[in-house]
This record gives C-alpha cells, sequence and structure tokens, in this order.
C-alpha cells in the first residue's frame, strides 16, 4: 500500500505528484489505518488459540497461527443441539436476500421516480410518512406485522419475509432516489415525454438507465440492511427459511456459555462477505459521466 | 398540459404497492402503538386505558431523561463527524486515485460487519487494561491514561466515535454517487478559468450535492434516533445508566422487562418529538407546493 | 442492457413470489410416525451444548423427533421474543424456555399453556420436585412448565494461589474478604475482578444482600417489599458493604465480560469474583479444577444457596402433543436429570437424587439445599419489570462513586413501593 503514492495514478490526464497530492494519499492512508485497526484485531484474534487470546495482547501477533476457528465457525460450530456452524441457513440468506433487494430496491426507484418527475396529487404524503415512519425503532412493528401477516397467511412464509423487508426498505428507498432524480436536468425528462414515451418507457429506457451511481448506494445500503438482518428472519420467516445470521447470532451472542473469540472472529468476518463482495463489485457503476453523455446525446 | 392527468394514472396506479404499505405497516403502526401507551399491558398487548399512567412513569425516570440527553450528544457528534469525515474521503477518492476500489470498500466494510463484534472489538481496544493503554504502557508509555469508557461522563463520546468509524463509509458512498453525477464539464471550465479546487467545492459543488446531503443528514438522523446495537455493544448502556439511549428504553421495556405499555409509550414520545421537529422541515421540503411547480 | 435485466429481476421476483406462497401454506406434521418436538431454547454456546445433547438424545432415543429451534441474545431475550410471537402468529412452538419466575406469568393466565397437571400426576412429579421450584410453576394448584435445573448465582470464586501470594486465606466473612482484598492490593493484584455488565453487578449486589445480610432480609426486602426492612440497620450494611466493594475493582470493568472477569481469576491476576455457578465451565475450560485451583463459597457470610434456573413451558394447539408429553417425561427422569445437569454446571430439580457424581462445588451446594439453607431467585420473587429498575439503580451505584449508600437506600425504597 506504501507503494501506491509513488506510483502515477491513472486517469485521462496524468498528474504530477504535488504536495497536494502527498497530503491527499496520506489521509486516505491515515483513514486507512484507522478504519482497518479492528479489522486487524478480528483476524489475528480468530488466527489464536483461545489460550493464547485468555492471556495475551489483543495486538500480538499469534504466536502459531491457526486455521482451526475458521474451520469451526464455518462447519463445526455449536448452536444449541447441532453443531453445523454458520454455513446452515446460507442458501436461505440468498433466498431471503434477491428478492428483497430487488423488490425494495425496484419499488424505491419507481417511487422516486414518480414523485419527482411526476409528482402525482398527494404523493408527497407517501414519502413524509414513511420518512417520520422510518424514525420509529423497527422492534415496536413486530407485534402488529405478526397480526397482519397471520391475517392474510403469510406469517413464517418466505414471501412474509420479503415483504417485511420491503416495508422497511422502502422509506430510505423512496427518499434516495427521489432527491438523485430530483438533481436530474428536467429536460431530459421533457425530451422523453416530447417523444411520446409513456411512464414506463421513460422509467426503463431514459431513467434507470442513468441510476447507476445511486444504485449501487442502493444496493450497498438494502444487500447490507437485509443480509445483516437477525430479529425480522427470526421471527418472520419461519424454521424452513431461516438467514445464516440466526446462526451467527447463536455462535456470537451466549451469555452464560463459554465463549469462543477466535470461532466468533471468524465467523463474524465470513458471514460479511458476502456484502463485501458486493461493495466491490458493484464499485464500477460508480462512474462519472454517464448522465452528462446522455444530456447531450 | 392537458394529457398530463392521464399520464399520472400510471404515475399513481405505480404508488399503490407504498400506499399499501404506509396505510397498513406505518399509519396502522403508529396508531396501535399510540393506543397501547394508554394502556397496562404486559408482554401481551391488551386494550384497556389507564390514561397517561405510562406517561407519568416515563418522565418521572431518570433513565429516560439521561438518554434523551445522550441522544443530544451522541446525534451532533454522529452526523456531523460522518458528514465532514464522510465528504472528505469521498471528494479525496474523487481525485484519480490508484486502488479506488479497494480504498472505497475498506471504507465501507464496518457498515457490512455484525456490530455484535465489532462492537467487542472496540470495547476490547478502548479497555484501560486490554487496549490502547496497556499497549501503550507495554512500550515505555507509562503515563499514557485512556480510561473514557469507564468513565460515566465520557464513555457516550467513544460510542459516537465508534458509530462514526462504521457508518462514515456510508456517507462518503452517497456523496461520490452525488459528486460522479456532476458534469465533468465542470472541472474543465474551473481549470480553464484557473479558480482553486477548494473554491470550487465550496461554491459550486457542496449546493449542487445538497440532495445527496440530505439525503445522508435523514439517513443518519434516523440511524441517531433508532440508535440501539452500537451501545448494547459498545457499553450495554453502562457505565450505570451513562449511555442509555431512547431505542434502548424502548427496546428493553418491549422484551426484557415485559412491559409492552411503557415501551410503546416511550415510541410514541420519540414520534412525536420527530414530528416536531422534522415535521416542519418536511412539510416546507415536500409538502408545500413550490412556485413554478405546476409546470 | 441492463434495463431488460431489471425488467426481467423484477418479473421474475413477482412470479417467484406467487409461486412460493402455496408451497409455504403447507405445514409440516409429525414424520415416520415419531412424535416431533421443536424446541426453542438459548443454550447455543460449544459448553451449552453438551448438555442440550443430553436432552436430545434422550428425547429421541425413545422415539421422540428433536428439532432445535436455538436463539442467542440478551440472556434469552431473543428466543422469547420469538416463542411469543410464534404464539400469537399461530405458530407455535412444541416447547419453549423461560427463566424459573414471572416471565411467563402471563402466557398462563391467557390461557396459551398447557396444563401439565396430568402428567405431574401421571410420573409422581409434586413428590419429586424442589418444592420452591414446584411453586414457581404452579400457579393455582396447576403445573404450568416443568423445571430443569437448578443454577445459584451466589458464588464467590478465588484464586489460591493469588490469595497465596498476598499472604492470606479464603475468607470466612465480609471482614475476612476486605482484610484479604487490602492484602491483595498491596501485592499489586486486583482484589475484585468485576464485569462492566449491569447485570453481573446485580449478581454481586445479591451476592452482598444474602450473604452480608442474611436469607430473612433478603426475602423481607425482595419478596415482601417491607419499607422498615429496607429502612433497617442491617440494609444499611448491605448497602455500605456493597458500596466499598467499589473501591476494589480495577479500571478495566467496564468492557469487561464475565468470562473474562473469571479468567482473571482463573490466571491468579484477580483474587476473588462474584458469579453464577456456571463459571465452573470456564475453570474447567482452562484445565483447573473448581474447588481446588479456583475455590468456590456458596454465599459468603450467611451461606445459602440460591434457587434459580430454566424452565420449559409447552404452549397449546402446538402440532405434537404427543411429542410434548414425551419430552416433558423425558427432561425430568433422573439419569437424564443427571446427565443434564453435570454438563450444564447446575444441580438437578430432583430432591431424591444421586449426587456422586458431582463436582466439589455442586457438592456443596447439593448439601445446602438438604439443609434447606436457600432461597428463590429474585426472578421468582419480583417481575422483570422491577428487576429492570432495580438493575438501574444498582449498576448506577456501583459505577458512580459519588452516590451515598443512603441515597442508594432511599431510591431503592421508591423503587419497591411502586
Amino acid at each position: 500500500m506504501t507503494h501506491t503514492a509513488a506510483e502515477t495514478p491513472r486517469g485521462p490526464k496524468p498528474q504530477r505528484m504535488t504536495a497536494g497530492r502527498i497530503g491527499l494519499y496520506a489521509f486516505l492512508l491515515v483513514s486507512a489505518v484507522f478504519f482497518l485497526l479492528p479489522f486487524y484485531v478480528m483476524l489475528v484474534t480468530s488466527l489464536k488459540t483461545m489460550p493464547e487470546i485468555q492471556h495475551g495482547s489483543i495486538f500480538a501477533l499469534p504466536s502459531k497461527a491457526t486455521i482451526e476457528p475458521w474451520i469451526v465457525a464455518w462447519s463445526k460450530a455449536c448452536t444449541g443441539a447441532n453443531c453445523d456452524g454458520i454455513r446452515v441457513g446460507l442458501l436461505n440468506s440468498f433466498e431471503i436476500l434477491v428478492p428483497s433487494v430487488i423488490l425494495s430496491i425496484g419499488l424505491g426507484a419507481i417511487n422516486g421516480y414518480a414523485l419527482s418527475f411526476w409528482r402525482p396529487k398527494a404523493g408527497n404524503i407517501v414519502l413524509t410518512t414513511l420518512l417520520l415512519g422510518a424514525f420509529i425503532p423497527y422492534q415496536v412493528f413486530i407485534y402488529p406485522l405478526v397480526r397482519m401477516l397471520s391475517f392474510v397467511s403469510l406469517y413464517n412464509t418466505l414471501p412474509g419475509i420479503v415483504i417485511v423487508h420491503t416495508i422497511f426498505g422502502l422509506p430510505i428507498m423512496t427518499l434516495l432516489f427521489r432527491n438523485y432524480y430530483e438533481a436530474m436536468p428536467a429536460d431530459l425528462f421533457r425530451a422523453g415525454r416530447v417523444d411520446g414515451g409513456g411512464f414506463w418507457t421513460i422509467f426503463f429506457r431514459l431513467i434507470l438507465p442513468m441510476s447507476g451511481p445511486i444504485l449501487v448506494v442502493a444496493l450497498i445500503l438494502q444487500v447490507t440492511g437485509i443480509w445483516n438482518d437477525f430479529l425480522f428472519g427470526l421471527i418472520f420467516a419461519g424454521r424452513q427459511h431461516l438467514p445464516m445470521t440466526v446462526q451467527l447470532n447463536n455462535v456470537v451472542n451466549t451469555t452464560m456459555g463459554t465463549k469462543a473469540y477466535n470461532v466468533n472472529m471468524a465467523a463474524t468476518i465470513l458471514t460479511a462477505l458476502v456484502p463485501l463482495v458486493v461493495y466491490f463489485v458493484s464499485g464500477r457503476w460508480f462512474v462519472r459521466g454517464i448522465a452528462a453523455g446522455a444530456v447531450k446525446g | 398540459m392537458k394529457p398530463r392527468r392521464l399520464r399520472n394514472v400510471a404515475a399513481q396506479t405505480a404508488l399503490i404497492p407504498s400506499w399499501l404499505i404506509v396505510i397498513f405497516a406505518y399509519i396502522g403502526t403508529i396508531a396501535w402503538t399510540i393506543r397501547i401507551s394508554f394502556t397496562s399491558s404486559g408482554i401481551f398487548p391488551h386494550y384497556d386505558w389507564v390514561g397517561l399512567k405510562q406517561y407519568d412513569r416515563l418522565f418521572d425516570s431518570h433513565r429516560w431523561v439521561v438518554s434523551v440527553q445522550n441522544l443530544a450528544i451522541f446525534g451532533v457528534i454522529f452526523i456531523v463527524g460522518c458528514l465532514v469525515l464522510g465528504f472528505l474521503l469521498a471528494v479525496f477518492l474523487d481525485q484519480k486515485i490508484r486502488g479506488e476500489g479497494i480504498l472505497r470498500t475498506l471504507f465501507l466494510y464496518p457498515y457490512a460487519m455484525s456490530f455484535i463484534v465489532t462492537g467487542l472489538v472496540w470495547q476490547w481496544i478502548l479497555n484501560p487494561t486490554l487496549g490502547i493503554e496497556q499497549a501503550m504502557h507495554a512500550w515505555g508509555w507509562s503515563s499514557f491514561s485512556f480510561d473514557w469508557l469507564a468513565r460515566g461522563d465520557r464513555a457516550i463520546y467513544l460510542v459516537a466515535f465508534a458509530g462514526i468509524w462504521q457508518s462514515a463509509g456510508l456517507v462518503m458512498a452517497i456523496l461520490l454517487a452525488g459528486l460522479r453525477g456532476i458534469d465533468e464539464d465542470l472541472w474543465k471550465a474551473a481549470r480553464v478559468d484557473g479558480i482553486p479546487a477548494w473554491r470550487i467545492y465550496l461554491s459550486v459543488v457542496i449546493p449542487m450535492l445538497s440532495g445527496m446531503f440530505v439525503t445522508a443528514l435523514v439517513l443518519l438522523g434516523i440511524a441517531v434516533v433508532k440508535v440501539y446495537d452500537l451501545v448494547v455493544a459498545m457499553t450495554g448502556g453502562g457505565p450505570g445508566i451513562s449511555t442509555e439511549v431512547p431505542a434502548k428504553f424502548v427496546i428493553d421495556y418491549l422484551f426484557n422487562r415485559q412491559n409492552v405499555a411503557l415501551a410503546t409509550a416511550a415510541a410514541s414520545v420519540m414520534f412525536v418529538a420527530v414530528f416536531v421537529v422534522v415535521g416542519p422541515w418536511l412539510y416546507s421540503q415536500y409538502l408545500r407546493r413550490r412556485p413554478g411547480e405546476a409546470s | 442492457m441492463m434495463r431488460s435485466v431489471t425488467k426481467y429481476a423484477l418479473l421474475g421476483t413477482a412470479m417467484g413470489l406467487l409461486a412460493a406462497v402455496p408451497a409455504a401454506a403447507q405445514s409440516s406434521g409429525s414424520d415416520g410416525g415419531k412424535d416431533k418436538a421443536e424446541v426453542i431454547h438459548w443454550w447455543t454456546s460449544g459448553s451449552e451444548h453438551a448438555a442440550v445433547e443430553q436432552f436430545e438424545k434422550a428425547f429421541d432415543a425413545q422415539g421422540g423427533n428433536w428439532v432445535d429451534a436455538a436463539v442467542a441474545g440478551g440472556g434469552g431475550d431473543a428466543a422469547r421474543t420469538n416463542g411469543i410471537n410464534r404464539i400469537v402468529g399461530g405458530n407455535p412452538p412444541d416447547a419453549m424456555q423461560f427463566n424459573t419466575g414471572k416471565q411467563f406469568d402471563e402466557l398462563v393466565q391467557n390461557g396459551l399453556l398447557r396444563n401439565l397437571d396430568p402428567l405431574a400426576q401421571k410420573y409422581g412429579w409434586k413428590k419429586e420436585i424442589n418444592p420452591v421450584l414446584l411453586s414457581a410453576v404452579t400457579e393455582d394448584g396447576h403445573m404450568y412448565a416443568v423445571p430443569v435445573n437448578i443454577h445459584s448465582n451466589i458464588w464467590l470464586w478465588y484464586s489460591n494461589s493469588a490469595l497465596d501470594k498476598a499472604g492470606v486465606k479464603p475468607p470466612q466473612s465480609w471482614d475476612d474478604f476486605f482484610k484479604d482484598a487490602d492484602a491483595l492490593k498491596k501485592a499489586g493484584i486486583i482484589p475484585l475482578a468485576q464485569a462492566g455488565d449491569a447485570w453481573t453487578q446485580v449478581l454481586t449486589f445479591f451476592n452482598v444482600l444474602i450473604g452480608e445480610g442474611g436469607k430473612d432480609l433478603y426475602m423481607n426486602v425482595v419478596k415482601d417489599r417491607s419499607a422498615d426492612a429496607i429502612k433497617s440497620d442491617a440494609f444499611m450494611k448491605v448497602a455500605q458493604t456493597f458500596g466499598k466493594l467499589r473501591n476494589y475493582v480495577d479500571d478495566g470493568m467496564q468492557g469487561r465480560q464475565w468470562n473474562q472477569a473469571i479468567a482473571l481469576v482463573i490466571d491468579g491476576k484477580a483474587g476473588f469474583n462474584f458469579m453464577g455457578d456456571w463459571a465452573k465451565g470456564e475453570i474447567t475450560h482452562d484445565g483447573k479444577v473448581p474447588g481446588k485451583d479456583v475455590g468456590c463459597i456458596p454465599g459468603l457470610g450467611h451461606n445459602a444457596f440460591w434457587i434459580g434456573g430454566d424452565v420449559f413451558v409447552f404452549p397449546k394447539n402446538a402440532k405434537d402433543e404427543k411429542g410434548q408429553d414425551l419430552l416433558a417425561k423425558v427432561m425430568l427422569e433422573p439419569k437424564v436429570q443427571v446427565a443434564f445437569n453435570k454438563e450444564k454446571g447446575s444441580v438437578p430439580v430432583l430432591t431424591d437424587i444421586s449426587t456422586d457424581d458431582l463436582d466439589a462445588c455442586a457438592t456443596k451446594g447439593v448439601n445446602l439445599l438438604k439443609k434447606e439453607d436457600y432461597v428463590p431467585s429474585s426472578d421468582i420473587l419480583i417481575s422483570p419489570d422491577l428487576t429492570g429498575s432495580l438493575t438501574d439503580l444498582v449498576s448506577s451505584f456501583f459505577t458512580d462513586k459519588s452516590m451515598t449508600p443512603q441515597a442508594f437506600v432511599d431510591n431503592f425504597a421508591d423503587i419497591m413501593a411502586k
């Protein structure tokens, strides 16, 4: 990482190493260290044996690194009567994640688009109510939602949990897309209307292709929130669809049992891999100039 | 424009699912919460009427008062910290630097990790006998002292600090998305005119990002009002009750202490407070008809 | 390209949702003639697994099919929330764990739990179960839960090596304790290893209340909530002793978990720690012997045993009533009780049971039980709501040296008067 500062940055216009750029890299480097410190502790802890953790410094490197905790976390850790590690429920997590993310982002994008370009009557009441509701702790919703979903026979089903995630994702998704689209040039939209485009045509042909960066943000928010959710999955998904985080929680969150910190750290990092991959891969949509190009074209 | 109303049918139809969610899930829950706050419910909601009894108890509770004060301290530090750090990171990442993808993921990773365990790690790092203080002593700096976690009047700052660590990356991502939406021509024009970059950021870019700042601010505001995991994992509300927060009050009474009525009373007060503080702003932003809107 | 992907993804989701409804609607009944029991509990750590396994093995061996629904978190909060909501939503589990005490009272009052009287009669439980526990699971003369273990929270653990280093002996009284603590301090050893979590500080408080104040004071203050008892000199002494402990903890208390606190005692880095008998798990895990390397005193001062623990309730309208019957029977079989409690570090709930297999500390506990030197746990005596208020007060007092014992007593009286 220290070498990067010496290399010439890519980009259309090669830049020389000025004092400003050195300062810039220095700031990013210091920030990186700050952000990485807890991860470092987690990583070295996950590679130590329990006696070494109990009796040594948290910053010390493992005297004899072991990957046993990772294996235990993945496939052997006992949670109750079963000893199958956190891999149990991995597929369930995807089963919940994919439809929930698509549905909540889709609905949010459509809302944002409708509210900022079409401005339907009373549309903003939807947004303001959603935003106010977003300030209430989720846990308060549990009881009413259980009653409502069991009334329509969706309690403890996959569609039930997908609906719950959509409900809680909606305020932020709507706000996110609405504020992004609001900043888009209105000329673009007018041009689409002049060409005779309808509501859906303009959305799919014109607006959505220009939403790259904000889709990334939406994806980051929703993938993280839904993937890491444990309480809703537990209560609304039902036995057949329990997400992986229920297992993670069971591994790391005992009150009176013996704690295996090394396994806890490994399990936490393993569970976070999916959102991390999404962050990294979706980053390529973080590109400049789509909007600019489209306006001129 | 005449066909506007006709086309609006499609827009209205598109909003139907959201209307259903708003009416049933949100308005329904809010009404239910307020109703239950006037009862004597324990684990299960039941529908008697005890007037303002729960509210009397709530405002009489020392813990609630402490919680509200902490929320203010936490909120200011957390929001300002996240916005400043997030903005700086976004701007610096936007300078065509090497390894942007890796750095971006690195600043974002805290957001992806379950806070049960990352909170524990922060506890270790900040613990005087395990973490930084101990490491400094081991390296020979024996007078180094950092015991904020054990001090009732300081621990809340550390919770805010860990919160910034967790959420600044998200603000960075939101603002970066906004920066990437800004026209390349702006920079070319500025370069030609010889205007220093920081002035452009201050007087042109920040105003252009206002929508993104609002999004980030609302997101952080919601996180502040609902802060729970962070406190549970970092301090458990301690030392004593010195880092308690309102959402933790609600959740403790809802589940552990089996007093749904008091929990809903606290939630209702939170809702009304948010309504009073955010309501006027929401009204001016989203409900008031702005001049020139009736295009 | 992206827009078509999005379009199809949306379409696919909608279809998937529709297709998933009928699939999810079909409920699973008992399979292969086995009596199925879905059990919600919060014993999720590796050490607790060994105990749960005893139940599972015995149940399955007798023709049952144990379906594990373990949920950790918040000392059972998450598991209880899950179970209660499933009852509300019409999909109750077959069995569900609670702590011994008032946590499930409301479920009984709302008629949501099965009355276990027929089973109790058939198997003669009412004569065999410890009377304190039996009354804790009985309401209006009917039995509504099966107690499975007795955990005592009232233990003082001490490090023999640390006491040796300081040149002192294990304490017999609270005066001894403070003399030892001063000597430990002088020797550069942490006198009292205390964890930062509020519940661990409450546990220390009850150690002082019962050990220093005695059983009667405890019952008068906690059960009867007597204002006179709270204003008495004896209770003031308890408050002062508890307050004095604040001077013997180290800077690392906040942010330390209970297992790290007992680890300090195991290592000889600290002299004392107050913790429940589950601390034995950490001691044996480190290859040490409880009662030998790390000494145990049940209720320093007035020795006493604290009767708390876990119970299982059996909701009405669950899928498999026969599975429930079988599970209840298996959990209280003497052999299963011994096997389970040995792994759990607790004491069996049946009074007439062989205790040869138990460790030195558990044997001390059983002897106290036989002499009837015991008190019911605070969970049995007061509601979770009141316990919560006391927790806030006790942890505030313990972590704030500027709060006087007098202020503590006054606040305590206020809370109990409500």
